[in-house]
């Protein structure tokens, strides 16, 4: 579920990035090329040392067919490594990549306005722990689909502009399974393999922009083909399941002085039809329900602060904190009973670092890391929720 | 100031290692036995890992025709991986017509030294064979006159058989090892981008792709006339951090 939002999320950045490239004047051909890599120790206060990290490159190429008319192609690889990560999200042992491809045919209309259809591919992995082969990963992931955007330029001097997008993808998980059902009824091969996960999502963003500040409203739509909603009784219904995110966010990226600062925050609206039910134990016979269980609201902030001591050398500090409120889950004590309080996930994370500009195109960094999970849920069996950790790395950047 | 900043960097990194409360907790003997047997688990991917260190997947310098690289650190020292790596250039960045890449093939060969040591003077081993080649070429084009990014392929083969004598076979992790025969091979695709980091000095960045078996590195480079210092860095391999150096010539 995170990993799709994510997914979809990546999309809607992904439209902004294809849109921020732009074509030089004398040029029918524009390379652009973007490699990011960070590689960094983990120390949680509970369990052993780990290493994790990220790698993101982005190769495209923008071809200026006449004057109005332009193709854009961009490939973008994605790799998330082991790492800390948000309560109720991923094991820190879980890793996944993704190979996406993006085709994009722009048109300007009149000065003004330039609409942008395109169609994406994107082919995702995913690994636990346990080093199973990437081809075998229970989450791996098929998505295809198209998209419709148009902007409209309102100050060119101050590259304003607003985008209306709506993107559609058909998502298929090959391998998905549903481990509970496959342990209740063996027999039923078709319940169990039925492609569970599939759906088809649908995206309405609306982004504006000007003079480095950004923002805009995300509406994201999954339908699901075949899962079905799990009823008061313990058994699934003949509703489907649907579920919508509502995304605000805000932005800048600007330079005080010999302040940079690039601050974020975004608010998410979660809500799904789906319902749960409790197992306290394999075997349970008596399961507990609970209704709306993954509806949540989401608010993350970071505020990144660079300060450019020298044209190349810079000491930054971090401040990233991300809560979430479930609308009607309630946190469990520590022998898995449900508690009359809301579950309420917050991390917070400090990162002190040091950046040296190696040229006009590349950066390398150094940072430190202290990370506090809290939450009222202290079931945590199966994933912590509440612990501090360290990390330190570092990290390169080639763009052009 | 550049000193300044360097001796900062130390400190704070000091700082980390010190203040940590959790390091203290660092398990290393279980750390290490996670290690062995994530190489017992794929023993290919971990000395394939090492012939990536000694491939020479940059383009060759702009007006240069050839060159010849052997790679120094993590190969032929410690790992005795005696190798040799060639890159030819067919044609130059818009020698047959404006616009058109420079298009180098690259390949090299290793054979593991100690492998033919160990057959040859131990009593335990029967027989052992480590060694590996690849071959591809490289794309590169000058994005503006400080910046080239590079494309390519290549195609990496491994060989690792390794025979214990009868009744001489070590036990590792409480199993008798009597034998291995692993191997690895995998089409690669190439992507990096080159920049200046100093007269004569390159700094790149690049990523290497395994089409069959997924298998990735990013590579980390600076180099100069006679050798190159790496980091390449494995994210799915057992140790994470390679530092390389390779001596090359190119003519």
């Amino acid at each position: 579920m995170k990993k799709l939002l994510l997914s979809a999320f990546i999309a809607a950045g992904l439209a902004g990035r294809l849109c921020a490239a732009s074509a030089e004047d004398s040029k029918i051909f524009t390379p652009f090329f973007d490699m990011t890599l960070s590689e960094a120790a983990f120390l949680p206060s509970e369990g052993n040392i780990f290493s994790g990290g990220n790698i993101n490159t982005q190769v495209g190429l923008l071809s200026k067919i006449t004057q109005k008319d332009q193709l854009f192609a961009l490939y973008n690889f994605n790799y998330s490594g082991a790492g800390f990560a948000p309560q109720d999200s991923k094991q820190f042992t879980d890793r996944s990549m993704a190979h996406g491809f993006n085709l994009e045919y722009r048109r300007s209309v009149t000065d003004r306005i330039r609409v942008r259809p395109g169609v994406g591919f994107n082919r995702g992995y995913s690994r636990t722990g346990a080093n199973e082969a990437w081809k075998n990963g229970l989450y791996n992931m098929n998505s295809a689909g198209g998209q419709l955007a148009a902007d409209y330029i309102f100050d060119e001097g101050k590259n304003g502009y607003v985008t209306l997008q709506y993107l559609l993808r058909t998502v298929t998980f090959p391998n998905y399974t549903d481990l509970l059902r496959e342990f209740q009824d063996p027999a039923n091969r078709a319940s169990v393999n039925g492609g569970l996960q599939d759906q088809t999502m649908g995206q309405v963003s609306l982004r504006p922009a000007w003079n480095k500040f950004f923002g805009g409203v995300t509406y994201t739509v999954q339908n699901y083909k075949n899962q079905k909603v799990v009823a008061a009784s313990g058994v699934y219904g003949d509703t489907k399941q649907k579920d919508t995110d509502t995304m605000l966010d805000f932005g800048f990226h600007h330079r005080l002085w010999i302040f940079e600062m690039y601050p974020m925050v975004s608010y998410t609206m979660h809500e799904s039809n789906q319902n749960f039910m409790k197992y306290k134990f394999l075997g349970d016979t008596a399961p507990e329900f609970a209704a709306s269980y993954y509806n949540f609201k989401e608010m993350n902030l970071s505020v990144p602060v660079d300060l450019n001591i020298t044209s190349k050398w810079a000491i930054g500090g971090a401040f990233s904190i991300q809560r979430r409120a479930y609308d009607k889950r309630y946190a469990r004590n520590a022998d898995n009973d449900f508690t009359t309080e809301k579950q309420v996930n917050t991390m917070t994370t400090l990162t002190g670092s040091i950046r040296k500009r190696i040229n006009e195109v590349a950066m390398v960094r150094l940072f430190g890391s202290l990370i506090v999970a809290n939450s009222n849920n202290k079931f945590e069996k199966y994933m912590p929720y509440n612990y501090t950790g360290n990390s330190f790395g570092l990290a390169y950047q080639l763009s052009y | 100031m550049g000193k300044i900043m360097k001796k900062l960097i130390l400190i704070l990194l000091a700082l980390f290692l010190v203040k940590s409360p959790a390091f203290a907790a660092i398990d290393w003997e279980s750390k290490g036995m996670q290690i062995a047997g994530e190489i017992i688990a794929n023993p290919a991917g971990f000395f394939y890992d090492f012939q990536q260190d000694l491939e020479a997947t940059t383009p060759l310098p702009p007006g240069k025709s050839f060159g010849i690289q052997t790679s120094l650190f993590p190969t032929t020292i410690p790992m005795t991986y005696t190798n040799a790596s060639l890159k030819v250039r067919l044609h130059g960045e818009g020698r047959i017509a404006p616009g058109v890449p420079q298009l180098d093939l690259i390949g090299g060969y290793w054979d593991m030294l100690a492998a033919k040591m160990a057959t040859k003077d131990s009593e335990t081993v029967d027989s052992a064979k480590f060694g590996g080649y690849y071959a591809g070429a490289i794309m590169s084009t000058s994005v503006s006159p400080r910046v080239r990014t590079f494309w390519g392929y290549k195609r990496s083969v491994l060989k690792a058989k390794l025979d214990f004598k009868a009744g001489q076979e070590p036990e590792f992790l409480g199993t008798k090892v009597n034998s291995f025969d692993t191997g690895f091979k995998d089409d690669f695709f190439i992507a990096g981008i080159e920049t200046p980091k100093g007269i004569n000095k390159l700094w790149s960045i690049q990523l290497n792709y395994g089409l069959n078996t997924q298998t990735f590195s990013s590579k980390v480079s600076w180099y100069g006339k006679y050798f190159e210092l790496g980091l390449n860095i494995f994210p799915e391999g057992v140790l994470v951090f390679h530092p390389v150096w390779n001596f090359h010539l190119n003519f």
